[in-house]
């Protein structure tokens, strides 16, 4: 098998397709807070909505409004135009515009008679034990609705069966980031690896994963101007990254939904209460912003990596509309500042419309960290 | 712009938000004192209360705390402290185009534009340090809104004080209700940390007297929503911005004073055949979704005049008001509490599923007697915006009313003049509902 697919950043759905004629069910996710395990368990092929290559969201624009993130209204335009053909959409509430894909999907699915599996997982913004119980009963509730849809209940030891792919794809993941400190793999190269992890079977994905790992191990560092870190806004497309990289600079970690924040140290199982550790895993984790207390998490995270990576400049690219990204400069520019590291802040939308401006101000940054 | 007003401040210097309030309100009150306008004075005095209350916290022994989105205001009250919503600020500066400006400016310096001005000007307003007193404690909530995801963990630090968090979750449904009333019982136990105060047969003594008067205040506030069904609305629509209050006040006999005196004056009116409406004739009923135009109420005052437009109810500020119906029942007190929180559909309680604004909609048409519909969106709540079409196709569905989509920005009075917001909503009167003007 070879793992060009990996790299292959148009939404297909041949994955999806090909696990639906079995007669299984594939249903779609919006946000890290929707554990795929739960999916698993029930045997439905988790797709990870996102909105690559997405020219034009208009008939999404009709519902979600101007005023909405175009990353999410895409998402909507490409569900309303067939791009994905699934059986559902469970979505958590990580940020309000995420979460109105699921009341417009809903609606628009019901009006066109599109029988659709649609749950919303309710997550916490803060993290105590109180909190973490009640997302556990969300998450057994979806447990429940999902293994009634699709005919295989979701049972500990399902669950622990799904958390040992997942891990696995975790560690393959960290290995990438090794690959990446060792400047063995691009940033560019990166995004598309992870995100290949959306539409592709687990299984199929970690198999070529372990391929591309084992080829790219004997690479040669690739030169470049400047180590940066890409943090912000959920960003699905690997061209925003490779213009970065055309100017000069290496992209070799992120603070990113799509990126290193979607996989993260292994989920830890206890055998006594299993649905319970995937929601501690789950809501512990920082994986943005969207929770009100774990703010200096974040930053120290992102502070942290500059210095394992030895990073020399941070981007920070905010969507417009999105407020969940939208003000972490205030604390944590001072932050950066105090280890030496200058921050660029890049407003963009989904449809890379102003690729100029971006190589422009990408190149003028990273002229002024090689100095 | 030309409903925007300028007030006297020096803008070189730092400004106490507190203090300068306190003066712009006593200087109404006095004006309207020395021009004698008794039947009006009520609608000052409340606001000298609310300002005054917070100015004198501490010169009255009281703590000081400020909170953002729905929280339990009466616990605050029953431990014997001064609440403080922050939102007020916002909502009272936004006809004033030059200090709005001073702290939706400040915060855009490191926030994007597109967040909800609402927070934009509080969370400017502290990183100026110029609210003028100083908390003893910040209680908020976990938003569905996320530019209160911005302002609310910055505010937290800049306060340096003791905080709490509620969770507030997606769903409306009784599981989500009870996830937040039991989050009431570890409060209760901070606020003893907090205060030195025990919350002992004493204080529970007291929630139960202020909800009684929470009480007596939402059925107040129920019965004026009575009266703005009838036909034609007697009360104008710039008074359903000054009810708002009764978010920081339920369960202050100020408040309670504040809505009897608006029944007695609206049931007055009722009797002598007169309204307190600008209009000649009222001629249309409006639901005014989503938020209140705070920084050009006089848009209102306008729609009457012109059209004889009357603002009868404004759709997702529309504000039922819970009732305790057990007061001895701490278990069922509390579960409405939390049913408080989750069904106030504006005032950053905008959360939860479209749904739920379906019901409220559903109410506002059949009940209030609607006839024009517009969509006064506020640019910055963009998951209101998000719900907008499945809300007016509805309306237009079931009520047959084409819904006017305009944005506005509920409290920077820079984003649209008021010509302009006149020719919008001019041209969708003339045009699309056939009115004229008188
Ligand atoms: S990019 Fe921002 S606004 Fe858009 S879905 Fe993600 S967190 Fe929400
Ligand atoms: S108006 Fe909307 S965006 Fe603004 S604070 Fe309220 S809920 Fe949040």
């Amino acid at each position: 098998m070879s793992y060009e697919k990996l790299f292959e950043t148009n939404i297909s759905g041949e994955s999806a397709k090909a696990w639906k004629t079995s007669g299984k069910k594939a249903v779609g996710y919006v946000c890290c807070h929707v554990p795929t395990e739960i999916l698993l368990a029930a045997d439905v092929m988790p797709v990870r909505l996102r909105a690559t290559n997405c020219v034009d969201s208009s008939n999404a624009e009709a519902w979600m409004s101007s005023f909405s993130c175009s990353y999410a209204r895409s998402i909507l335009q490409y569900l309303m135009n067939g791009t994905y053909d699934l059986d559902g959409l469970v979505q958590s509430d990580g940020c309000m515009m995420a979460t109105r894909i699921l009341d417009n999907w809903e609606h628009i699915a019901k009006k066109d008679g599109k029988k659709q599996f649609i749950h919303q997982v309710g997550a916490p913004r803060i993290t105590n034990e109180a909190t973490i119980g009640y997302y556990k009963t969300e998450l057994q509730e979806l447990a429940d609705k999902l293994g009634e849809f699709s005919g295989t209940k979701v049972t500990d030891d399902g669950l622990k069966a799904a958390v040992i792919k997942t891990n696995e794809a975790r560690d393959l993941i960290a290995q990438l980031y090794e690959l990446r400190k060792e400047a063995k793999v691009s940033g560019t190269e990166a995004l598309r690896i992870m995100l290949a992890s959306c539409d592709m079977a687990i299984d199929e994905y970690n198999s070529a994963l372990k391929e591309f790992l084992a080829d790219a191990g004997s690479r040669e560092p690739i030169e470049a101007r400047a180590r940066l870190m890409v943090i912000g806004s959920a960003l699905d497309n690997p061209e925003y990254i490779k213009v970065i990289e055309e100017k000069g600079g290496l992209v070799v970690t992120d603070s990113l939904c799509f990126g290193s924040k979607a996989f993260g140290e292994n989920l830890v199982v206890d055998d006594e209460d299993v649905i319970g550790s995937i929601a501690k895993y789950y809501l512990t984790r920082n994986t943005c912003p969207r929770a009100l207390d774990n703010r200096p998490a974040i930053h120290k995270e992102i502070v942290d990596a500059c210095k394992e990576f030895n990073i020399k400049g941070v981007i920070y690219e905010k969507m417009q509309n999105c407020e969940c990204w939208g003000g972490e400069a205030f604390y944590l520019e001072p932050a950066l500042k105090a280890i030496g590291i200058p921050m660029l802040q890049v407003e963009r939308e989904e449809q890379m419309a102003n690729v100029g401006q971006l190589a422009v101000r990408a190149e003028a940054f990273i002229e002024m960290i090689e100095l | 712009m030309a409903n925007a007003t300028k007030q006297n401040f020096d803008p070189t210097l730092p400004v106490n938000m507190i203090d300068l309030t306190c003066q712009q309100v006593d200087s109404i009150y006095q004006y309207m004192l020395t021009k004698g306008m008794p039947e009006i004075m009520w609608t000052v005095d409340i606001q000298k209360f609310y300002w005054e209350e917070i100015r004198d916290a501490h010169k009255n022994g009281k703590k000081l705390i400020a909170f953002g989105g729905p929280v339990p205001v009466a616990v605050l009250r029953a431990f014997d402290c001064v609440p403080f919503f922050l939102d007020t600020i916002p909502t009272r500066i936004a006809s004033m185009e030059d200090l709005c400006g001073r702290f939706i400016d400040e915060t855009e310096k490191y926030a994007p534009t597109s967040m909800c001005a609402i927070d934009k000007a509080q969370l400017g307003c502290a990183i100026k340090g110029e609210f003028g007193v100083e908390f003893d404690a910040f209680v908020h909530a976990t938003l569905a809104c996320d530019s209160a995801r911005i302002a609310y963990p910055i505010m937290e630090r800049l306060f340096d004080c003791p905080c709490y968090t509620f969770d507030l979750p997606f769903r409306h449904d009784t599981k989500g209700i009870q996830y937040v009333a039991d989050q009431i019982d570890p409060f209760t136990k901070w606020m003893e940390e907090l205060t030195g105060l025990k919350w002992d047969a004493e204080r529970q003594a007291k929630i139960r007297e202020i909800n009684e008067e929470s009480n007596k205040a939402y059925s107040l506030l129920i019965e004026l929503g009575n009266l703005r069904k009838k036909t034609p609305c007697v009360l104008p629509g710039r008074m359903l911005v000054l009810n708002e209050i009764i978010a920081p006040l339920a369960g202050v006999s100020a408040v309670t004073e504040m809505l009897q005196t608006q029944l007695e004056m609206g049931n007055m009116l009722i009797d002598m055949g007169m309204t307190a409406t600008r209009c000649p004739e009222e001629r249309y009923r409006v639901c005014l979704m989503q938020n209140m135009l705070w920084s050009n109420t006089g848009i209102m005052d306008w729609m009457e005049k012109t059209y004889g437009a009357v603002t009868v109810m404004d759709g997702f500020g529309y504000q039922d008001g819970i009732i305790f119906d057990d007061l001895d029942n701490w278990e069922r007190v509390k579960f409405q509490m939390a049913q408080g929180f989750l069904f106030v559909p504006m005032i950053h309680g905008a959360t939860g599923p479209t749904d739920y604004w379906l019901k409220v909609i559903d109410k506002m048409y059949e009940e209030f007697n609607v006839n024009v519909s517009i969509f006064m969106g506020h640019v910055g709540c963009k998951h209101t915006w998000a719900s907008g079409k499945i809300v007016t196709d509805y309306i237009q569905e079931k009520y047959g009313i084409p819904t006017l989509y305009v944005d506005v920005d509920a409290i920077d009075p820079r984003y649209k003049s008021n010509d302009e917001l006149r020719a919008q909503i001019g041209e969708y009167m003339e045009s699309v509902v056939g009115a004229e003007r008188f």
